[in-house]
C-alpha cells in the first residue's frame, strides 16, 4: 500500500516581475512633508517626494506627530465655517484660524432666516442674515438641526403694509418680521394674518397680474403681484379669481394637491416627493397657460435596466460577467450605483478592485416604495480565517458565504480584485487554496483479467482508478476562485485567460 | 423756365427746409439715441467687466479654484486641484484647501484687476469723449461673492463736471449673477465629508438641492473627481479628493 499527494496549486494570473519593487514600496520609511514635489501638504511620503526647498520641513515620523502638519480644526472668520483634519500650516497660511481641539466659534445653532432657518455658527448665521438684508437671529440653545427647521416652520404669515414713498405698499412676509422691521432697517407694518398683499380690501398698490414665479425654497408654481410678492400657487382657472387674490391658499385647498402636475399647463402645485419642481419653460418643454414656469417632471423613465425610477431614488448594477454575493466575481467586474436626478440617470462607481460593494434597500410607503442604494466597504479580508459559520456568516463584521470545506470553509461573499500582475500579494491570496489530498492505493494480490487494473484507490480526492475526482477538482477550483482574482476565471466581458490558472499533480 | 419747373423747386425748398426745421426739433433726441450723454456708470462698467468675469469663473471652476493650480490630478487635460489629499491607504484626507471661497474671490480678483482698471479708464474715456471734465484718483477693486451673485467694487473716486453740473463719485458697485458662491459652499461641506469620513453620500445633497447635480467620477488609485453642477443655470465647479482608499488585496 502506498500514498500519493494530489496538488492542487492555484495560479493566479500574476508575472513575477518587480516584486521586490512592491515590498521596497511598502517598507519604504516615510517622513511628514510640509509639501511635496507635487505641490500637495503634509503628506506621510518617502523623503524623495518631499520638496527640496529647504524652507519645507521634513520630519521622519507621522505628520499626526509634528507641529507644524498636525490635523485640528480650521474657522473661517469670513464665512463662519468650519473644517475638520486641517493641517495647522495649511490653515494659517490661508488666513484661518487654527485649533487642535473644536473651537467654540464651531459650535452650531438655529439661525432664523424669515420663514427659514439654518442650523450653522454664529459668524455664519450674522453673514446669511446681513446676505438676505434680516436682523441676525441666532437661537444657541437649539442643538440639532431638526428643532431648528420645525422651529420656524407654522409661523404666521400675511400681508405687512406700510408707507413708502406717500404710497401704501406691502410686503408679503411673518409677523415676527413685519412686527421686527422690513429690509434689514426699522421699517415696520401693520399685518394681517392670511391676507395677500393683492387684497383689495387692504388698499394698496400691489394688485393681482398674470405672472408666475419659482420662489426660493419653495417647489410650487406661484403667481406674483405687481409689487413682486409671492401670492398662492399657480391656477390658471382662478387668475382673475379676486378670492383667490384675498386670501392665502394652503398647498392642499390649491389645484391637484395630490398630483405631481408634471408638465400641466394649468396647475403649478408640483410636489417635490412625488417628482415635480418649479422650473422655468424652455422652447422643449410644455408651456404654461400663464407665466413662464411650469412644474417640470424630474422622474427617471425606462432607466438602463428598464425600470422607472423616482427623483433621488438610487439603485445598484452589476451588469459584469460573472454573479454577485456568490463568490462568483469576473476579473475587472465592479459594482455601480445609478441615481436618478432631475430625469437624468447619473452612475457612480463604487471603488475598483471591489473593495466597494453596492447595497440596495427600499422604503416602503403609501405610494409605493423608494430605492436606496450605497457603495460600502466590501469586508471580505478576514473570511478565510474564519472556522464557524456563526462568525463566517455575521454580516455585522464581514461579508462571507460560509461553504464547509475541508481547509477553507468561509470565503468572500464578493471575491476581491488583486493586481496579479504585480507583486507577490496576489500569489499569497491565492495560495491560500492550494490543498494535498492523500489517497490510499492497494495492490491486488493478482489480476483477475488482462488489462485489468492492479490497484484499487481510496480517498476523497480520487476515483478507484486513481484518477482525480472530477467534484473535488470543481469544489477546489472553486474555493480557488472564490479567494479573489484567482484560478480559472473570467474578465468583465466574460472572455477566459489563455492559460487554465490552476494545476493538479500526482 | 416755366411754371411747372418752378413749382417743383419750390416744392423741393420747402422740404428741405421742413426736413431742417425736423432734424433741429428732433435732434436732442437722435443725439441721445444715438450717444447719450447720460451714462450709467455702474452699467457701463457691468457690461464692460461682465464677460471677463463668466470666463474666468469657468477657468477657476473647472480647475479646482486656481488659475494655475499645483497639487492636481490631470482629467482629460484639465488640471483639477485636488482639495483634501491623503497619500497612501486607509487614511482620511488632509484638507489642501481651507477657506475656499475667500481663496475663489482671491483668485478671481487677481484675474481681474487688469480688466477691472482698464473698464475704469474707459469709464473716465467715455465721459471725457461726451464732453465731460472728469478728475480721478487711482482705482483699486475689491471682488466679493455672495449667494447668487459676484459682486465687484470699483473703487475709482472721480469728480465730473459738466458745465455747472459736477458728480462726485467714490465708488462703483456692480453684481454679477452667479451661483458659484452656493456651489462653493457645497463643495465646501464635500471635503469636510471627505476629511473626517473619508467619503461622501452624494445623493444626500442632491436631493436637498433640487437644482443640484453631483457627479463623482472615479479614477485611479482612489482619485475622485467631484463635478457640481446647477441644472438651471449650467453653472459647475470641480475638484479632486483623495481619501480613505483601499489598496487591491491587502495592499501589502
Amino acid at each position: 500500500m502506498i500514498k500519493i499527494s494530489m496538488i492542487a496549486a492555484a495560479l493566479s494570473f500574476f508575472i513575477l516581475i518587480s516584486s521586490s519593487s512592491v515590498f521596497a514600496q511598502g517598507s519604504t520609511p516615510t517622513v511628514c512633508c510640509e509639501k511635496t514635489i507635487s505641490g500637495l501638504y503634509c503628506q506621510d511620503v518617502p523623503a524623495a517626494q518631499c520638496d527640496p526647498n529647504p524652507n519645507v520641513r521634513q520630519v521622519p515620523t507621522s505628520c499626526k506627530a509634528t507641529s507644524y502638519c498636525k490635523p485640528g480644526t480650521c474657522f473661517d472668520s469670513n464665512e463662519g465655517t468650519c473644517l475638520d483634519n486641517t493641517p495647522q500650516n495649511v490653515c494659517n497660511l490661508n488666513k484661518g484660524i487654527w485649533s487642535d481641539q473644536a473651537a467654540p466659534q464651531c459650535e452650531l445653532g438655529c439661525c432664523v432666516l424669515g420663514d427659514q432657518a439654518a442650523f450653522v455658527t454664529l459668524t455664519r448665521c450674522k453673514k446669511l442674515s446681513a446676505d438676505l438684508g434680516l436682523e441676525t437671529n441666532y437661537k444657541k440653545d437649539i442643538k440639532d438641526e431638526a428643532t431648528c427647521v420645525a422651529s420656524v416652520l407654522g409661523q404666521e404669515k400675511g400681508a405687512c403694509v406700510f408707507e413708502s414713498e406717500f404710497q401704501k405698499t406691502c410686503r408679503f412676509t411673518t409677523r415676527a418680521e413685519c412686527a421686527g422691521g422690513l429690509f434689514g432697517n426699522k421699517t415696520k407694518g401693520d399685518f394681517f394674518v392670511g391676507k395677500l398683499c393683492s387684497a383689495e380690501e387692504l388698499g394698496t398698490i400691489c394688485g393681482p397680474t398674470t405672472n408666475t414665479i419659482c420662489a426660493p425654497g419653495k417647489e410650487e408654481v406661484y403667481f406674483v403681484d405687481s409689487c413682486g410678492n409671492i401670492a398662492n400657487i399657480y391656477d390658471a382657472s382662478k387668475v382673475n379669481d379676486k378670492e383667490y387674490w384675498t386670501n392665502v391658499k394652503d398647498k392642499s385647498e390649491a389645484c391637484n394637491p395630490n398630483s405631481a402636475n408634471a408638465g400641466s399647463a394649468s396647475c403649478g402645485n408640483c410636489n417635490y416627493l412625488i417628482g415635480s419642481f418649479c422650473r422655468a419653460t424652455t422652447r422643449g418643454t410644455n408651456q404654461a397657460a400663464y407665466g413662464t414656469n411650469i412644474c417640470a417632471d424630474l422622474n427617471c423613465k425606462n432607466t438602463q435596466n428598464g425600470n422607472n425610477y423616482k427623483h433621488g431614488e438610487s439603485w445598484c448594477v452589476y451588469e459584469d460577467a460573472g454573479e454577485t454575493g456568490v463568490s462568483d466575481n469576473s476579473v475587472g467586474s465592479r459594482f455601480y450605483k445609478h441615481i436618478c436626478i432631475n430625469g437624468e440617470e447619473v452612475l457612480e462607481a463604487c471603488a475598483d478592485f471591489r473593495q466597494h460593494e453596492c447595497i440596495e434597500g427600499s422604503i416602503n410607503y403609501t405610494g409605493g416604495s423608494f430605492s436606496q442604494a450605497a457603495c460600502r466597504v466590501n469586508r471580505w479580508q478576514g473570511c478565510t480565517e474564519q472556522k464557524s459559520k456563526a462568525n463566517c456568516e455575521n454580516t455585522d463584521k464581514m461579508d462571507c458565504k460560509w461553504i464547509g470545506g475541508s481547509t477553507i470553509k468561509c470565503v468572500p461573499k464578493n471575491s476581491p480584485g488583486l493586481k496579479f500582475w504585480e507583486g507577490e500579494e496576489a500569489k499569497s491570496i491565492c495560495g491560500q487554496a492550494n490543498v494535498r489530498c492523500e489517497a490510499t492505493g492497494t495492490k491486488k494480490p493478482y489480476s483477475i483479467s488482462a488489462g485489468e487494473r492492479k490497484w484499487d484507490w481510496s480517498g476523497e480526492c480520487v476515483n478507484s482508478d486513481g484518477t482525480i475526482s472530477s467534484s473535488w477538482k470543481n469544489e477546489m477550483i472553486g474555493i480557488c476562485k472564490s479567494l479573489g482574482d484567482c484560478g480559472p476565471k473570467v474578465n468583465w466581458i466574460g472572455d477566459k485567460g489563455y492559460k487554465d490558472s490552476y494545476k493538479f499533480t500526482s | 423756365m416755366d411754371k411747372k419747373g418752378q413749382i417743383a423747386i419750390f416744392v423741393i425748398v420747402a422740404l428741405v427746409i421742413v426736413g431742417v426745421i425736423l432734424v433741429i426739433f428732433a435732434y436732442p433726441q437722435i443725439k441721445n439715441i444715438v450717444a447719450p450723454s447720460e451714462i450709467s456708470p455702474s452699467q457701463y462698467l457691468k457690461d464692460c467687466i461682465s464677460p471677463e468675469v463668466k470666463g474666468a469663473v469657468d477657468i477657476l471652476a473647472k480647475q479646482g479654484g486656481d488659475e494655475n493650480p499645483v497639487g492636481y490630478i490631470n482629467y482629460l487635460n484639465v488640471k483639477v486641484k485636488y482639495l483634501c489629499y491623503a497619500s497612501g491607504y486607509y487614511k482620511t484626507c488632509s484638507i489642501q484647501q481651507p477657506m475656499l471661497l475667500s481663496h475663489f474671490s482671491d483668485e478671481l480678483e487677481r484675474i481681474l484687476t487688469p480688466k477691472i482698471n482698464t473698464c475704469a479708464r474707459n469709464l473716465i474715456a467715455e465721459y471725457e469723449r461726451r464732453g465731460f471734465s472728469v478728475s480721478s484718483s487711482a482705482i483699486s477693486s475689491n471682488v466679493s461673492l455672495g449667494s447668487g451673485n459676484i459682486k465687484i467694487e470699483f473703487i475709482a473716486p472721480m469728480t465730473i463736471t459738466q458745465a455747472e453740473t459736477t458728480r462726485t463719485f467714490d465708488k462703483f458697485d456692480v453684481s454679477i449673477e452667479s451661483g458659484i458662491y452656493d456651489l462653493l459652499s457645497i463643495a465646501t461641506s464635500i471635503v469636510d465629508y471627505e476629511a473626517t469620513y473619508g467619503d461622501s453620500e452624494t445623493t444626500l445633497y442632491m436631493q436637498y438641492y433640487p437644482n443640484l447635480k453631483i457627479e463623482k467620477i472615479k479614477l485611479e488609485d482612489g482619485v475622485k473627481i467631484y463635478k457640481l453642477t446647477d441644472v438651471v443655470t449650467n453653472e459647475s465647479f470641480a475638484f479632486a479628493t483623495r481619501s480613505l482608499v483601499w489598496p487591491a488585496g491587502y495592499g501589502l
